[in-house]
């Protein structure tokens, strides 16, 4: 159809015939699930890096600190928000077996069992880690819990950070999330949100580290970036509603929010520094740390924003060029 | 059994007579629409074309609303139908961003408000609080009438043929645009309809099954879907499908003719 102007009639009914984005997770009450996914990202993190340093000897507090803010992220901020966004919050037990087998086919639902599993397989490690860490107790019996409970955990975890992605990108409804990239971009992203924290919890309990922290996101923050850029360019061509998404991130109302946040504080900013610091051999200052941990965490902040708020509707209606 | 419709959109000529139906059947409140005509005039310079698609809940066979819905409250009946228990949705709105037809509408407070808000409730209204009471927080879509159909069922009466056991915008709709029936009949109104008049269904790819037909001389592509011309309401009154229109226009130039 050639056709030259379009008007269109039925305001109310526009996001059928218009690529319109959605509103339900993002506008008014939605932005509760912007911020519960953001505290999913930067708990699960936490604890996932947490137990990661749990594994030696070296840094057993920094690493109980650490996991207690994961835990707390998604205890304290990621449930409560995801309840108060809810229609009908106290039905909320509605969501678990036996009262629903909707785990089989809906990941939403596996994800919010799977983070109550984590949540209390994390309780019984982080104690352990605590006493542990504290040498409040010791011995093989101890560590060995400890190892099961953090292994439990963290498949938990990793799958409690990961399910939002997948319950996005299970949408054929909004293309820019029908990808099975996105719930890797948020996993990885999540970790180094944590390896970034870490590095705050470091500068307060006094272990050393930031070396090791700062090595890894390096090398995450690239590999993160890298990872962008492919989901961009898949999205670009994957069809004309997600390149429409595309240029709304990067070129519409929230190109703000990706360069600055995301490109800029989330991505650019952590890793100079710690490329600066890799080059010079000198440890970044803790001013300078911190100022990367908070530009790191605006950018966590970012990602989930950009990528809920340009989730762009198909049209419904047929037509000759294939949305 | 599966319940099916097939909406002739040559024969529509958007008197909004499904939408009042639906309304008045199901006392929807007053921000909420269960079907929707999706209107378009474009104009290419030397033509106006007009198109009017009714689109309602495609109660589709593999619906993605239903294997999202974490509590179960979106569900399948074994007539095809796909049903919201209001008793269970606990208002998460997944499977509102997960249908691809966009068919699902969020009962918000907002919404959920007085005809004449700031004045008294009408009669009709306190009527609907009795007859049919809609749940705030929960989520809504079209049930293809499925009380109807029940209630008619058990009186041994034939959906889509009877009267009191056909959807309400069936009944009402005066152009005899929209046919009710069983898809699973091969003989029945709607099989044949859709068979001589290449029934399409909206966006096939996704793999959906959809329960409701539409029937395009255009889209079709076969002479048999030409409507008669005394079935359209002017000259003017042709159908074509949408036009790019892009939430953002300065984003979208390269897609422009
Ligand atoms: S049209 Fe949407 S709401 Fe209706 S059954 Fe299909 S997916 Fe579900
Ligand atoms: S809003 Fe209700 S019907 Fe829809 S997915 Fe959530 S619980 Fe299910
Ligand atoms: S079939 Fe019934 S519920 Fe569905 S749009 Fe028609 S009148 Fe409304």
């Amino acid at each position: 159809m050639n056709a030259r102007t379009a008007r269109q009639w039925m305001v109310p009914h526009e996001w059928m015939i218009k690529p319109m984005a959605q509103t339900e997770w993002i506008s008014g009450k939605g932005l509760l699930v912007w911020l519960a996914e953001v505290f999913s990202a930067l708990g699960t993190g936490l604890y996932l890096v947490s137990i990661f340093f749990a594994l030696g000897s070296e840094f057993e507090v920094t690493a109980f600190w650490t996991g207690i803010l994961g835990w707390i992220g998604v205890a304290v901020f990621k449930l409560p928000l995801h309840f108060l966004y809810l229609g009908k919050p106290w039905r909320f037990w509605r969501a678990f077996p036996p009262f629903s087998n909707a785990w089989r086919t809906s990941w939403f639902s596996r994800g919010i069992v799977f983070t109550i599993i984590f949540l209390g397989f994390a309780a019984v490690q982080l104690v352990l880690q605590g006493l542990i860490a504290y040498d409040v107790a010791s011995g093989t019996g101890i560590d060995v819990a400890n190892y099961i409970f953090m292994f439990l955990a963290g498949v938990c975890c990793v799958i409690t950070s990961i399910y939002c992605g997948f319950a996005m990108s299970y949408c054929k409804s909004v293309p820019f999330w029908n990808t099975g990239l996105l719930p890797f971009v948020f996993l990885l992203m999540a970790v180094a949100d944590g390896l970034a924290l870490i590095m705050g919890v470091g500068l307060v309990t006094g272990e050393d580290v930031i070396p090791s922290a700062e090595s890894a996101t390096r090398i995450l923050l690239i590999i993160n970036a890298l990872l962008i850029i492919v989901y961009l360019v898949n999205a670009n061509y994957q069809s004309v509603t997600a390149e429409l998404s595309v240029k709304e991130l990067i070129r519409g109302r929230v190109a703000w929010v990706f360069w600055l946040g995301i490109v800029i504080l989330g991505i650019v900013v952590p890793l100079v520094i710690s490329i600066v610091s890799y080059f010079t051999g000198a440890e970044a200052s803790a001013g300078l740390l911190v100022f990367a941990i908070i530009c790191h965490t605006i950018g966590a902040f970012s990602l989930k924003y950009g990528v809920l708020k340009v989730g762009i509707y198909r049209p419904i209606l047929p037509k000759g060029r294939a949305y | 059994m599966r319940w099916g419709m097939v909406i002739n959109l040559a024969k529509c000529t958007r008197c909004h007579g499904c939408v009042a139906a639906c309304r008045i059947e199901h006392f929807l409140p007053l921000r909420l629409t269960w079907p929707r005509l999706v209107a378009l005039e474009v104009d290419d310079g030397f033509s106006v074309d007009v198109s009017t698609y009714p689109v309602r809940c495609n109660q589709c066979k593999e619906a993605p609303c239903v294997q999202v819905c974490p509590t179960e409250a979106s569900y399948k009946r074994e007539d095809g139908i796909v049903a919201v228990d209001h008793n269970k949705c606990f208002g998460c709105r997944y499977c509102v961003i997960a249908c691809p037809y966009q068919n699902r509408t969020y009962l918000s407070r907002k919404r959920s408000v007085n005809y004449f808000p700031g004045h008294a409730t009408t009669g009709f209204e306190k009527k609907g609080k009795d007859l049919y009471p809609h749940v705030p927080g929960t989520t809504e879509k079209c049930n293809f009438c499925m009380e109807r159909i029940d209630a008619g069922l058990a009186k041994g009466l034939k959906p889509g043929i009877d009267r009191e056991a056909t959807p309400a915008c069936v009944n009402t709709c005066q152009a005899r645009a929209l046919t009710f029936g069983d898809l699973d009949d091969p003989y029945s109104n709607v099989s044949k309809l859709i068979r001589e008049k290449n029934g399409f269904v909206l966006h096939e790819e996704y793999g959906t099954e959809p329960s409701v037909y539409y029937i395009d001389y255009r889209l079709g592509g076969a002479l048999s879907n030409k409507a008669p011309v005394d079935a359209q309401t002017g000259h003017h009154m042709q159908h074509l499908s949408t036009v790019y229109a892009p939430s953002k226009p300065k984003l979208a130039k390269k897609y422009e003719d």
